[in-house]
């Protein structure tokens, strides 16, 4: 009885879609904000040298990954070719692709620094510190712009809320500029110590800042998509 | 009265098919203009199924004998048919658009039961007299008008829903203003429901309304409930949820008007669907000639009135609630947009006597809510769908009606 109510009629309401495709993204971010807390923690106790739990982080981390994934494909897979958003789809879906690879690089890097436990030497902690706090400013910036959607497209794009979504864009570009700069600071730190560092140390020092470096790269990306999304 | 026991029989029997007819309609368009509210919690399905009920028969009574002009005498050219076998077309015609819309129902395809009757009576019109026999250019305007109507809601919606952006949404304050825009558009609301039933019908014409009259009259209304709802939306204050949230619940009250005058529009335009064919036989069977001129019986508009109400009344609570549950994403701001645009144009077009499908309309508006970068998403491939089954309505309620009409004739002639 109940199935036959729920088939009764009414196909026009069936053209409002029951999950949103931008609630959809918003909950693809709540896993990329669970992700990012436990990655900034884990890394900062990684970088002062306590490794415990480390693996456990990653085996979460990976699951967040997969579960963002699935969230990914759904989207994908149910946004119908024929459907008519205040967005651009393409772009829509661009933005969705960059948000997922911050989660696919955060993997890798929790994946790669399980493998090998390299010490980081006590004059760069500091720096290394800095440089991840900014990166997970960056994507934290962004997460506060993507979220700003919900308003957006409550208020019907209006000028006001477009400005304030272009406010946090900045915001991320902003945090994206002084990360690079730490990075920056820090692989030249690292050049310093090469003479006394073990070479496979080196290698994978400059490895590391490069893959916490790409997380805020990415934020940026999700950040530019968001801004062309938006665009007149 | 009737005299003769033969004709009474052929009224009852027509008359019968009529409350079936509006009962079909009653039971799934009305739902269509409260599942909104219900949706958003604004009131419960007794009320909604109450209200409607009301409305719907207001308006059928008040406002509907414009459009049955059109249905009665306008799609087929009776004068070459003899009248008996007319009143068998026409009760087949209404037997078959019922018998449709009730399917059509059960098998979850939104069909315009005034897409429904016009079908059938072409196909009975092509069967008696030949193609000839219908009354293509009129078909021809009525088609258009559906072409129209779902541009037209289209269009309003847009231009509603932007309004309420740029007045509301846009400001520092959207609280603030709502509480001024939101009671002006339901005042504009009250000015097009008065001024409907006061401007050009047969009540002013009984009360001696001159159209001037009715327009202040209308107006007076007007600010009357705008000032009503400026009062009870005074005292609401911005919820910790945020402003937006605040507007959203205020246009929940709001929501209740529109889907009102969406009922009782529907009402106006849908109930000739039914009591438009039996309008027609009336004068055969008691004079046995066909006379165009003669006036809709007020009785008649009742039972069409009392059949649609009926029809919310039982079926239109089940039909309201998978409504409801599944317009979720539609804000009560959209909802209110859409609601509005549908009504007026269904209005505007049934003053008019243009036969217009509600569906038709809200279809219109949904898109150009989503236009106005208002929805999340807007699923095309279920509009197409739509548009494939209003297609299908045409020939099919045609093909019905002629299989009725070729039993009914072995029946009784």
């Amino acid at each position: 009885m109940v199935e036959e109510e729920e088939h009764f009629r009414a196909p026009l309401t069936d053209t409002f879609r029951k999950k949103s495709p931008f609630a959809q993204l918003l909950e693809h971010m709540g896993k990329v904000k669970e992700c990012i807390g436990i990655l900034k923690e884990g890394l900062v106790k990684y970088y002062n040298g306590d490794y415990q739990g480390f693996t456990e982080l990653s085996k979460k981390v990976s699951e967040i990954e997969h579960e963002a994934d699935i969230i990914k494909g759904n989207i994908r897979n149910h946004l119908p070719s024929s459907i008519f958003m205040p967005v651009d789809k393409g772009r829509f879906l661009w933005a969705l692709r960059e948000q997922d690879s911050i989660l696919d690089h955060a993997e890798n890097l929790v994946e790669m620094l399980d493998m090998r436990h390299t010490k980081i030497p006590k004059e760069l902690q500091p720096l290394f510190i800095e440089h991840c706090k900014l990166v997970m400013e960056t994507v934290e910036a962004m997460e506060l712009a993507v979220e700003n959607i919900r308003d957006l497209v409550e208020t019907g794009f209006s000028k006001h809320e477009r400005e304030q979504t272009k406010q946090y864009i900045h915001k991320v570009h902003n945090w994206e500029y002084i990360a690079d700069q730490k990075r920056y600071e820090a692989t030249r730190g690292i050049y310093k110590l090469e003479k006394k560092l073990d070479p496979m140390d080196v290698y994978h020092l400059l490895k590391i800042i490069d893959w916490v470096d790409d997380i805020a790269d990415h934020a940026e990306n999700v950040a530019d998509w968001l801004r062309s999304m938006i665009a007149k | 009265m009737i005299e003769d026991p033969n004709t009474l029989l052929i009224i009852g029997g027509a008359s019968a098919v009529a409350f079936y007819m509006s009962w079909s309609i009653g039971a799934n368009d009305v739902s269509n203009a409260m599942g909104t509210a219900v949706g958003a919690k604004a009131i419960t399905y007794k009320q909604a199924v109450l209200i409607a009920g009301v409305l719907v028969f207001l308006g059928a009574v008040l406002v509907g004998p414009h459009v049955s002009e059109t249905i009665k005498c306008g799609i087929v050219k009776t004068d070459s048919i003899p009248p008996n076998i007319v009143i068998l077309g026409f009760i087949s015609s209404l037997l078959a658009a019922a018998i449709w819309s009730t399917l059509a129902t059960w098998k979850e395809m939104p069909i315009s039961t005034t897409h429904a009757i016009i079908g059938a009576l072409m196909g009975f019109g092509i069967i008696v007299g030949g193609v000839s026999c219908v009354n293509w250019p009129k078909i021809g305007s009525v088609a258009a008008s559906w072409i129209l109507s779902p541009i037209f809601g289209c269009i309003l919606a847009f231009i509603v829903f932007k309004i309420i952006v740029k007045l509301i949404f846009a400001k520092k304050d959207p609280v603030k203003s709502a509480k001024i825009v939101g009671p002006a558009i339901i005042g504009v609301t009250a000015l097009l429901i008065t001024a409907s039933f006061l401007l050009k019908t047969p009540f002013s014409k009984n009360a001696n309304i001159s159209d001037f009259q009715g327009l202040v009259i209308s107006i007076i209304v007007s600010i009357i409930v705008g000032c009503i709802g400026f009062i009870l939306l005074r005292k609401i204050q911005t919820k910790e949820e945020g402003s937006y949230f605040t507007v959203e619940s205020m246009f929940t009250k709001l929501q209740v008007g529109t889907s009102c005058y969406v009922a009782f529009s529907i009402g106006a335009n849908d109930v000739a669907n039914a009591i438009g064919p039996v309008a027609a036989i009336i004068p055969i069977a008691e004079t046995g000639e066909l006379n165009l001129t003669s006036a809709i019986p007020t009785w008649l508009l009742l039972l069409g009135g009392i059949g649609i109400a009926f029809g919310a009344f039982t079926w239109g609570k089940r039909v309201m609630k998978t409504i409801g549950n599944r317009i979720t994403s539609l804000t009560n701001t959209r909802g209110f947009s859409v609601d509005f645009a549908a009504a007026t144009t269904v209005l505007v077009a049934s003053k008019m006597g243009l036969p217009v499908s509600t569906s038709h309309t809200v279809v219109g508006a949904v898109i150009g809510v989503g236009l106005a970068r208002g929805l999340d998403a807007v699923d095309l491939s279920v509009i197409k769908k739509i548009i494939v089954s209003w297609l299908l309505t045409l020939p099919i309620a045609a093909g019905t009606s002629i299989g009725i009409f070729l039993l009914l004739r072995t029946i009784f002639v």
